[in-house]
C-alpha cells in the first residue's frame, strides 16, 4: 500500500481519479439519501410525517417515535437474544461452514464431488413451511433458543465462497504445512483458517446480518416465547400493532368520546422509520470493523510467515 | 404419517448425538423425553384442582387480528376487576406476520391455544376438529350468552348441529345508527361555503361543484378528486358504482331487498358510468392521475396537503387524514375549509342512498372458539358469559363512573371534558379498554343497554354534539341536520348484509371470481380512466369482451342462494 | 498421519474401477479425520435439508393441514396442469426470466466495476467511507424501499422535477413512470442496483485481498497502466469467485424476488411486473392452497438443477473453475 502512494501518477491517471472521485460522491449521495430520509421522519412528528413532503430534514423535531418503541420492557431482553443469536450463529456458521470448504477443497478427498454437489443442490429446493414445522417440532427446537442457530448451521453459498477461498490460496503454503507434518485438522486450524480471514470477515458478515434481520423464524417457532423473542420479533409488534391503532382509530375514536385528540399518536408510516433505524444501525457499526481484514492483503501475512 | 414421524425422529436423535459438540447434551435429553406428550404449561396450575371457582387461572389466547401488544388481561384496570370477578386471567397473543401460516402450523402439528380467534382461517380451524362444541357449556354455564346471543346461535351452527364458535357481537335493544357514515363522497368544507351550501345529491351535481370551484381558483393548483387504488384497497376506486345506484357495500354484489337476487356491477353500465364521470374529469385535469400508481401513505398525504377537493372513500380508509385536519383546524378555525365534509350522492335523485349501515345479519364466519388444548373450558365459558352482563359490557365501554364516565340526573353517561383528555392511547392500553374493545363476546357497536343509554359511548348523541366544533355545528346547521348520518337517507334492513362476509370454500369457483374479476379491473378501470374520451367506448368494448370469459352468472347465483339462506336463518 | 503420501498423489481417479469400493475404504479411514470434519454436517444437511422434501407430496395433493398423510385427497397433476394451463403462465415466466437476468447482469457488472474503481482508491479513510455508505440501502426493507422508489417517481417527485428543469418535458406532462408498463424492469433493475451494488461489492474487495501486491508492482515496472493492471492482474484475480457466483446465480434465474415486484406493481404495469411468485400469491396462497405453491416451486426447482448443471459444464469446457 504505502508503496503504491509512491508511484508517479500521469496526466491520465489524474484524470481518472478525479471522474472516480466524483463517481463515488454521487453513489455516496445517492445511497445515503434513503438512510437520511428515513431518519428524518423517524425524528419527526408521527401526525405531521402523514402529511408527506418530508426528504432531508425534519420538519416538526420529535423523538416520541423513539419513545414508543423503547417504552417497551420487552425490547431489551430481546435485543440481548438478537445479539446472542447473532454472535452464536455466526461462530458457529463461520467455523463450520469453513471446516467442510476446507474438506471440499481438498481435491483428493474420496468425498470431495459428493458433499459438494449434496451441498449445492439444497440451494435451490424447499421442502415447503409445514414440513419444516413439524420437523422442528419432532426435533424439540419449537420454543428453544436452538431453532434459530442449528437450521441455518451452514449456509451453502457461504460454504462455496469459502472454497472458493482455499482453492485460490498458492498450493505451496498448504504444503508448508503437510511438511511441517501437521495434520488435516491443524492445518485448517493453524493455515487455512488465519489464511482465510478476508473471506472468514466476509461470510461472517453476511451470516450476521442474515440472523441479525430474521424474525420469520421466531414469528414461526417462537411466538409466544417472550423470552425468546428477539429485537426483529419486537419491532414488527409494534409495527403491527400501530397499524390496527391506524386502522380502528376511528372505532377507538367512537369508543372514547370521538374527541379525544390524535396529537402524538403514531402512525405505522414513523414506526416503520424509525424500527428501520432502530434494527439497523448496530448492524451497520460492525462492517467498519470488519473492513480492516479487507484491506490488508492477507498475502502480507502470508509471506511473512 | 406415524412411520414418517419415527424416521424423522430417529434421525434427529442420530443428528443430535452426532452433534454432541455443537449442541448441549442436556438438550439432546429434552428431545426423547418430551415429543410425544406436551403437557400444556399454561394451564398446568389448574391441572389438578377440580371446579374451585375463584381459583386463580390463566388461558392463552392467539387472535388472528393484528390488534395490540401481547399481554396479560389482569394487567390492565379492566382485566383485573374481571379476574377478581372470576379468576380467570388471559394471557393474549396478537398475529405478528402471515395469518394463514400460523394457524397451518397450528393445525398441521395439532397444537393450540386455549383459546382461538382465526379471522379468515376459521373454516380451516373448524375443518381441523380444534374447536370443541359449546352447546352444553353454554346450557350449564351461559345464562348471559343466551340472553345476548338469543336464536342468533342457531345461524352459527355447523352441518352437525353443534355449536363451536360465538359470534363477536350481538345487537342488543334499540339499534343506534353511527352519527357519521360509513362511507361517502366528500367534499372540501370551502367548497360548499363559497357554493352557498347547496343540497348535493347526485354525481352531476357534485361533479360541477367542484368543477365550478376549480375553474374560480386556476392558479392554486387544485385536483379535483384523487382515487384510492393502491394494491387490496382498490375497492375504495372500484365500489362507488355499488353506492352511487343506492346499495350499501355488499362486496362485489348488489342485492335487491324485494327479490333478494344478487348482482354484480363491475362490468355493468353503472361501472361504465361512474369511470366515463372520471374520464371526463381527468379530461378536464381535474383527476389525479397518479391516483392509479399511489401507494396509500401518498394518498393519505394528498388528502392533508389542502389540494384536494374531493374524493370517494370509506371512512375507516381515511380517518388518520380526517383527524389530521381536525385537529388543525381546531386549533386554527381558519383552517376549517380544509376539512371534509360528507355527501349522500348517486346517479339519481330518485335513487336513496345506503351509505349509512342499517342494523345487518349476523356475521357468521368470524368468532372466538374454545380448542381441544383447554382445560376446564367451562371456566372459559363463565368468563364469556360474565363479561356479557350488562355491568361488564359498560365496564369494557364506558369504563368506571366517576373516573372515565359521569351520569347526569336524567341517567344519561357523557364524558367530561377532562375526561376525554385524559383518555388517550397509553390510557387506552393500560385501562383496558384496547384489549376489550374488539374481538370478545359482546354486545354489538350499535347496542342499547336496558336503561336507554348507547353501549358505544361514540354513539351516545350527547357525547357526538359534546365532540362537535361550532364550525361543525354551524354547516350541519345549513344542512338542519344534527349529525352528519341525518344528511343520508334512513338504513333499511337487510338481513344478509354484508354479502361480502359470506364463507367461500378454499380455491373454489367464487373465490377464483373474485380474483380474475380483481386483476381485470385493476388493469381496465385505469385505462378506462386515463384514456382521451374518444376512446373511451373502444377500451370498454374490450374490457366487455375479456369481462364476458367470467363465470359472472354462476357467481351470482351462488350469492343469491347464500343471501337467501341467510334471510330463511334470520327469521 | 499418512496425510504425506495422499498429497503425493493428488490426482487418483482410480475409485471409479471395479476394485474400487476397497480402495475407496482403504482412502476412507486413512482420510479420516476429513470425514469427522464434514460428514456430521452432511448428516445434519440431510435431516434438515432434504428430509422435509416429503413435503413435495403436497403438489400432488388436494391438500389441507387439518388431514393426515395418508387422508389427503390425491389428485394428480392437476394444480401443474392449473399452472401451465393459464393463459397468464406465459407472460408471466417472461417476465420472471427478464427480470432476473436484468438482475443478474446488471447486479453483476455494477459491483464488479465497483469493486474495481473502490480498489483505485487511494485514500484508505475515504475508501471506508464510499464502501460503508454504498452498503447501506441493503438495510433498508423493500416496504421502506419502495415507498422511497415511488415518491422519487411520482410526478411531483425529483426525477420528473429534474426533467422539467432541464426541459426535457414541461409542467404538465410529467411521466408516471410506474404507470408505463414497459418501464417496469428498468425501474425494478436499477432499484435493485441502487439496493444492493455496495452488499454485492463485498465478496468481491475480499477477493481482491488474494492478490499478490508484488504482482502490482511487477506491472508497474512494465510500464503497465491503471487499466491494463484492472485487466491484467484485478480481474483475473477475481476471475474464479466471479464465475462461480454466476454459475449459482444462473440456477437462480427463476427467482426473480418478489417484494419489489409486488410493492411497486400496480393494474397499470400489471403485464410486466407479474411474476411467478406473485401469481402463485394471487391463485394460490392468498385462496390458502399450499399446493399450488408447492408445485410452482418443485417446477423452479427442476429448471434451477438443469440450468446449474449446463452452467457447471459451460464452464469445465471452457476450462474455468467451476461449481463442482
Amino acid at each position: 500500500m504505502e508503496k503504491r502512494n509512491r508511484i508517479r501518477t500521469s496526466r491520465g491517471d489524474r484524470v481518472f481519479e478525479i471522474c472516480n472521485f466524483i463517481f463515488m460522491i454521487l453513489l455516496m449521495i445517492v445511497t445515503l439519501y434513503p438512510f437520511i430520509n428515513i431518519l428524518a421522519v423517524s425524528l419527526n412528528d408521527a401526525q405531521d410525517s402523514i402529511k408527506g413532503g418530508i426528504y432531508l430534514f425534519p420538519r416538526a423535531l420529535t423523538l416520541d417515535n423513539y419513545q414508543y418503541v423503547f417504552k417497551e420492557a420487552t425490547i431489551f431482553h430481546a435485543t440481548l437474544i438478537s445479539i446472542l443469536r447473532t454472535v452464536i450463529g455466526t461462530v458457529v456458521t463461520v467455523l463450520g461452514s469453513a471446516m467442510v470448504a476446507y474438506t471440499i477443497s481438498r481435491q483428493d478427498y474420496v468425498l470431495r464431488k459428493f458433499i459438494t454437489i449434496a451441498f449445492i443442490l439444497t440451494m435451490y429446493f424447499n421442502g415447503g413451511l409445514i414440513p419444516n414445522y413439524l420437523l422442528m417440532r419432532d426435533m424439540n427446537l419449537v420454543g428453544s433458543f436452538w431453532v434459530y442457530i442449528l437450521p441455518g448451521l451452514i449456509g451453502v453459498f457461504n460454504l462455496i465462497i469459502i472454497r472458493s477461498f482455499i482453492e485460490n490460496l498458492p498450493e505451496s503454503i498448504l504444503e508448508s504445512g503437510k511438511i511441517d507434518g501437521a495434520g488435516d485438522f491443524k492445518t485448517f486450524i493453524s493455515i487455512v483458517l488465519p489464511l482465510t480471514m478476508p473471506v472468514l470477515a466476509t461470510v461472517a458478515l453476511f451470516s450476521g446480518v442474515y440472523q441479525w434481520n430474521s424474525w420469520f423464524d421466531v414469528f414461526l417457532y417462537n411466538s409466544s416465547k417472550i423470552n425468546l423473542s428477539t429485537l426483529q420479533y419486537e419491532l414488527q409488534k409494534i409495527l403491527q400493532n400501530s397499524t390496527a391503532t391506524a386502522g380502528t382509530s376511528s372505532m377507538d375514536g367512537m369508543i372514547n368520546g370521538a374527541n379525544g385528540s390524535q396529537q402524538g399518536a403514531v402512525t405505522p408510516l414513523s414506526i416503520r422509520a424509525t424500527m428501520t433505524i432502530v434494527a439497523s444501525v448496530p448492524i451497520i457499526m460492525v462492517y467498519p470493523f470488519l473492513q480492516k481484514y479487507f484491506v490488508k492483503g492477507m498475502m502480507v501475512g502470508g509471506v511473512k510467515g | 404419517m406415524k412411520t414418517l414421524k419415527m424416521l424423522r425422529l430417529s434421525l434427529a436423535m442420530l443428528l443430535l448425538s452426532s452433534l454432541a459438540t455443537a449442541c448441549s447434551g442436556n438438550n439432546a435429553n429434552n428431545a426423547g423425553a418430551e415429543t410425544n406428550s406436551k403437557p400444556d404449561s399454561t394451564n398446568s396450575a389448574n391441572a389438578g384442582t377440580e371446579e374451585v371457582k375463584m381459583d386463580k387461572v390463566t388461558y392463552t389466547i392467539f387472535n388472528g387480528v393484528a390488534g395490540s401488544k401481547d399481554g396479560n388481561t389482569n394487567e390492565t384496570t379492566i382485566g383485573k376487576m374481571l379476574e377478581d370477578q372470576t379468576g380467570t386471567n388471559f394471557k393474549l397473543e396478537f398475529l405478528v406476520g402471515d395469518l394463514n401460516t400460523k394457524i397451518g402450523t397450528m393445525i398441521a402439528a395439532n397444537e393450540y391455544p386455549d383459546v382461538l380467534i382465526p379471522d379468515a382461517a376459521i373454516e380451516e380451524v373448524l375443518n381441523a376438529g380444534a374447536f370443541i362444541p359449546l352447546d352444553d357449556l353454554i346450557e350449564k354455564y351461559g345464562p348471559n350468552i343466551k340472553r345476548v346471543y338469543g336464536d342468533d346461535l342457531d345461524q352459527m351452527r355447523s352441518a352437525d348441529g353443534k355449536l363451536y364458535f360465538l359470534p363477536m357481537s350481538a345487537q342488543v335493544g334499540d339499534f343506534v345508527p353511527d352519527p357519521e357514515p360509513t362511507a361517502a363522497f366528500w367534499v372540501q368544507r370551502r367548497v360548499l361555503e363559497e357554493a352557498g351550501y347547496p343540497k348535493i345529491k347526485t354525481l352531476d351535481q357534485y361533479m360541477e361543484l367542484i368543477e365550478n370551484y376549480a375553474a374560480k381558483h386556476k392558479d392554486e393548483g387544485l385536483t379535483g378528486m384523487v382515487s384510492l387504488t393502491h394494491d387490496w384497497r382498490f375497492f375504495a376506486t372500484a365500489n362507488p358504482p355499488m353506492h352511487l345506484l343506492g346499495y350499501p357495500n355488499d362486496g362485489n354484489v348488489m342485492v335487491d331487498p324485494a327479490t333478494l337476487e344478487a348482482t354484480t356491477y363491475s362490468g355493468s353500465d353503472g361501472a361504465k358510468q361512474w369511470l366515463q364521470a372520471l374520464n371526463t374529469l381527468n379530461s378536464k385535469g381535474m383527476f389525479d392521475k397518479a391516483s392509479f400508481v399511489d401507494n396509500y401513505d401518498q394518498y393519505i398525504a394528498k388528502l392533508t396537503s389542502h389540494k384536494v377537493l374531493g374524493f370517494f372513500d370509506y371512512r375507516w380508509q381515511v380517518q388518520t387524514a380526517l383527524n389530521v385536519l381536525k385537529d388543525a383546524a381546531r386549533k386554527d378555525p381558519s383552517l376549517d375549509g380544509y376539512n371534509y365534509f360528507p355527501l349522500p350522492v348517486t346517479f339519481d335523485e330518485s335513487i336513496a342512498d345506503a351509505y349509512v349501515d342499517g342494523p345487518g345479519g349476523l356475521v357468521t364466519n368470524r368468532g372466538v372458539g374454545i380448542t381441544v388444548s383447554a382445560k376446564n373450558p367451562e371456566r372459559i365459558i363463565q368468563y364469556f358469559d360474565n363479561m356479557l352482563k350488562e355491568e361488564n359490557q359498560i365496564l369494557i365501554t364506558w369504563g368506571i363512573k366517576g373516573e372515565t364516565y359521569e351520569v347526569n340526573e336524567e341517567g344519561r353517561y357523557y364524558r367530561t371534558q377532562e375526561q376525554i383528555n385524559k383518555i388517550d392511547e397509553a390510557f387506552n392500553e393500560k385501562f383496558g379498554f384496547k384489549y376489550y374493545s374488539w374481538n370478545w363476546p359482546s354486545y354489538g357497536n350499535n347496542s342499547t343497554l336496558s336503561d336507554g343509554n348507547a353501549r358505544g359511548v361514540g354513539y351516545q348523541p350527547e357525547v357526538f354534539q359534546m365532540s362537535l366544533t361550532d364550525k361543525d355545528k354551524e354547516i350541519l346547521g345549513k344542512y338542519d341536520a344534527q349529525t352528519y348520518t341525518q344528511m343520508f337517507a334512513k338504513p333499511i334492513d337487510r338481513p344478509w348484509y354484508p354479502a361480502w362476509g359470506f364463507v367461500k370454500e378454499q380455491n373454489s369457483p367464487e373465490l377464483m371470481w373474485e380474483t380474475n374479476k380483481d386483476e381485470l379491473t385493476k388493469k381496465y378501470y385505469p385505462k378506462l380512466v386515463l384514456s382521451s374520451p374518444d376512446k373511451f367506448d373502444s377500451i370498454w368494448s374490450d374490457f366487455q369482451k375479456e369481462w364476458g370469459k367470467l363465470d359472472t352468472a354462476g357467481y351470482e347465483k351462488w350469492t343469491t342462494e347464500q343471501v337467501k339462506k341467510k334471510v330463511d336463518m334470520g327469521k | 498421519m499418512n496425510t504425506k503420501t495422499i498429497l503425493a498423489t493428488p490426482e487418483i481417479k482410480t475409485d471409479q474401477k471395479p476394485a474400487g469400493l476397497r480402495l475407496f475404504l482403504t482412502k476412507l479411514v486413512k482420510q479420516r479425520v476429513l470425514v469427522f470434519m464434514s460428514v456430521p454436517f452432511l448428516i445434519w444437511l440431510f435431516i434438515f435439508k432434504y428430509l422435509p422434501l416429503w413435503g413435495w407430496t403436497i403438489a400432488f395433493q388436494d391438500y389441507r393441514p387439518a388431514l393426515g398423510f395418508w387422508d389427503q385427497k390425491w389428485i394428480g397433476f392437476s394444480h401443474f396442469k392449473f399452472l401451465f394451463g393459464d393463459e397468464r403462465f406465459l407472460r408471466v415466466l417472461r417476465n420472471t426470466l427478464a427480470m432476473s437476468s436484468i438482475n443478474l447482469i446488471l447486479g453483476f457488472l455494477t459491483a464488479i466495476v465497483l469493486a474495481l474503481l473502490l480498489n483505485e482508491i487511494r485514500q484508505v479513510a475515504f475508501k471506508r467511507i464510499v464502501q460503508t455508505v454504498s452498503y447501506l440501502p441493503h438495510f433498508i426493507s423493500w416496504v421502506v424501499a419502495a415507498s422511497i422508489i415511488q415518491t422519487t417517481l411520482s410526478p411531483d417527485g425529483i426525477i420528473n422535477q429534474l426533467l422539467i428543469w432541464a426541459g426535457f418535458i414541461d409542467k404538465g406532462q410529467e411521466f408516471l413512470f410506474l404507470g408505463i408498463p414497459h418501464f417496469f424492469w428498468g425501474i425494478f433493475g436499477a432499484s435493485s442496483v441502487w439496493k444492493d451494488i455496495g452488499w454485492n461489492t463485498i465478496v468481491y474487495l475480499a477477493a481482491m485481498t488474494t492478490i499478490d501486491p508484488s504482482q502490482y508492482e511487477a506491472a508497474e515496472m512494465d510500464g503497465a497502466g491503471r487499466f491494463k493492471r484492472m485487466f491484467y492482474i484485478t480481474l483475473p484475480g477475481i476471475k474464479s469467485v466471479v464465475v462461480v457466483l454466476l454459475i449459482m446465480n444462473i440456477g437462480y434465474l427463476l427467482e426473480s424476488g418478489f417484494e419489489p415486484q409486488y410493492l411497486l406493481g400496480n393494474g397499470m404495469n400489471v403485464d410486466y411486473s407479474e411474476n411467478i411468485d406473485i401469481f402463485v400469491l394471487k391463485y394460490g396462497i392468498a385462496q390458502s392452497n399450499f399446493s399450488l405453491s408447492i408445485a410452482a416451486g418443485m417446477f423452479k426447482t427442476i429448471v434451477s438443477f438443469i440450468l446449474l448443471f449446463v452452467a457447471n459444464s459451460v464452464a469445465k469446457r471452457a476450462g474455468e473453475s467451476r461449481l463442482f
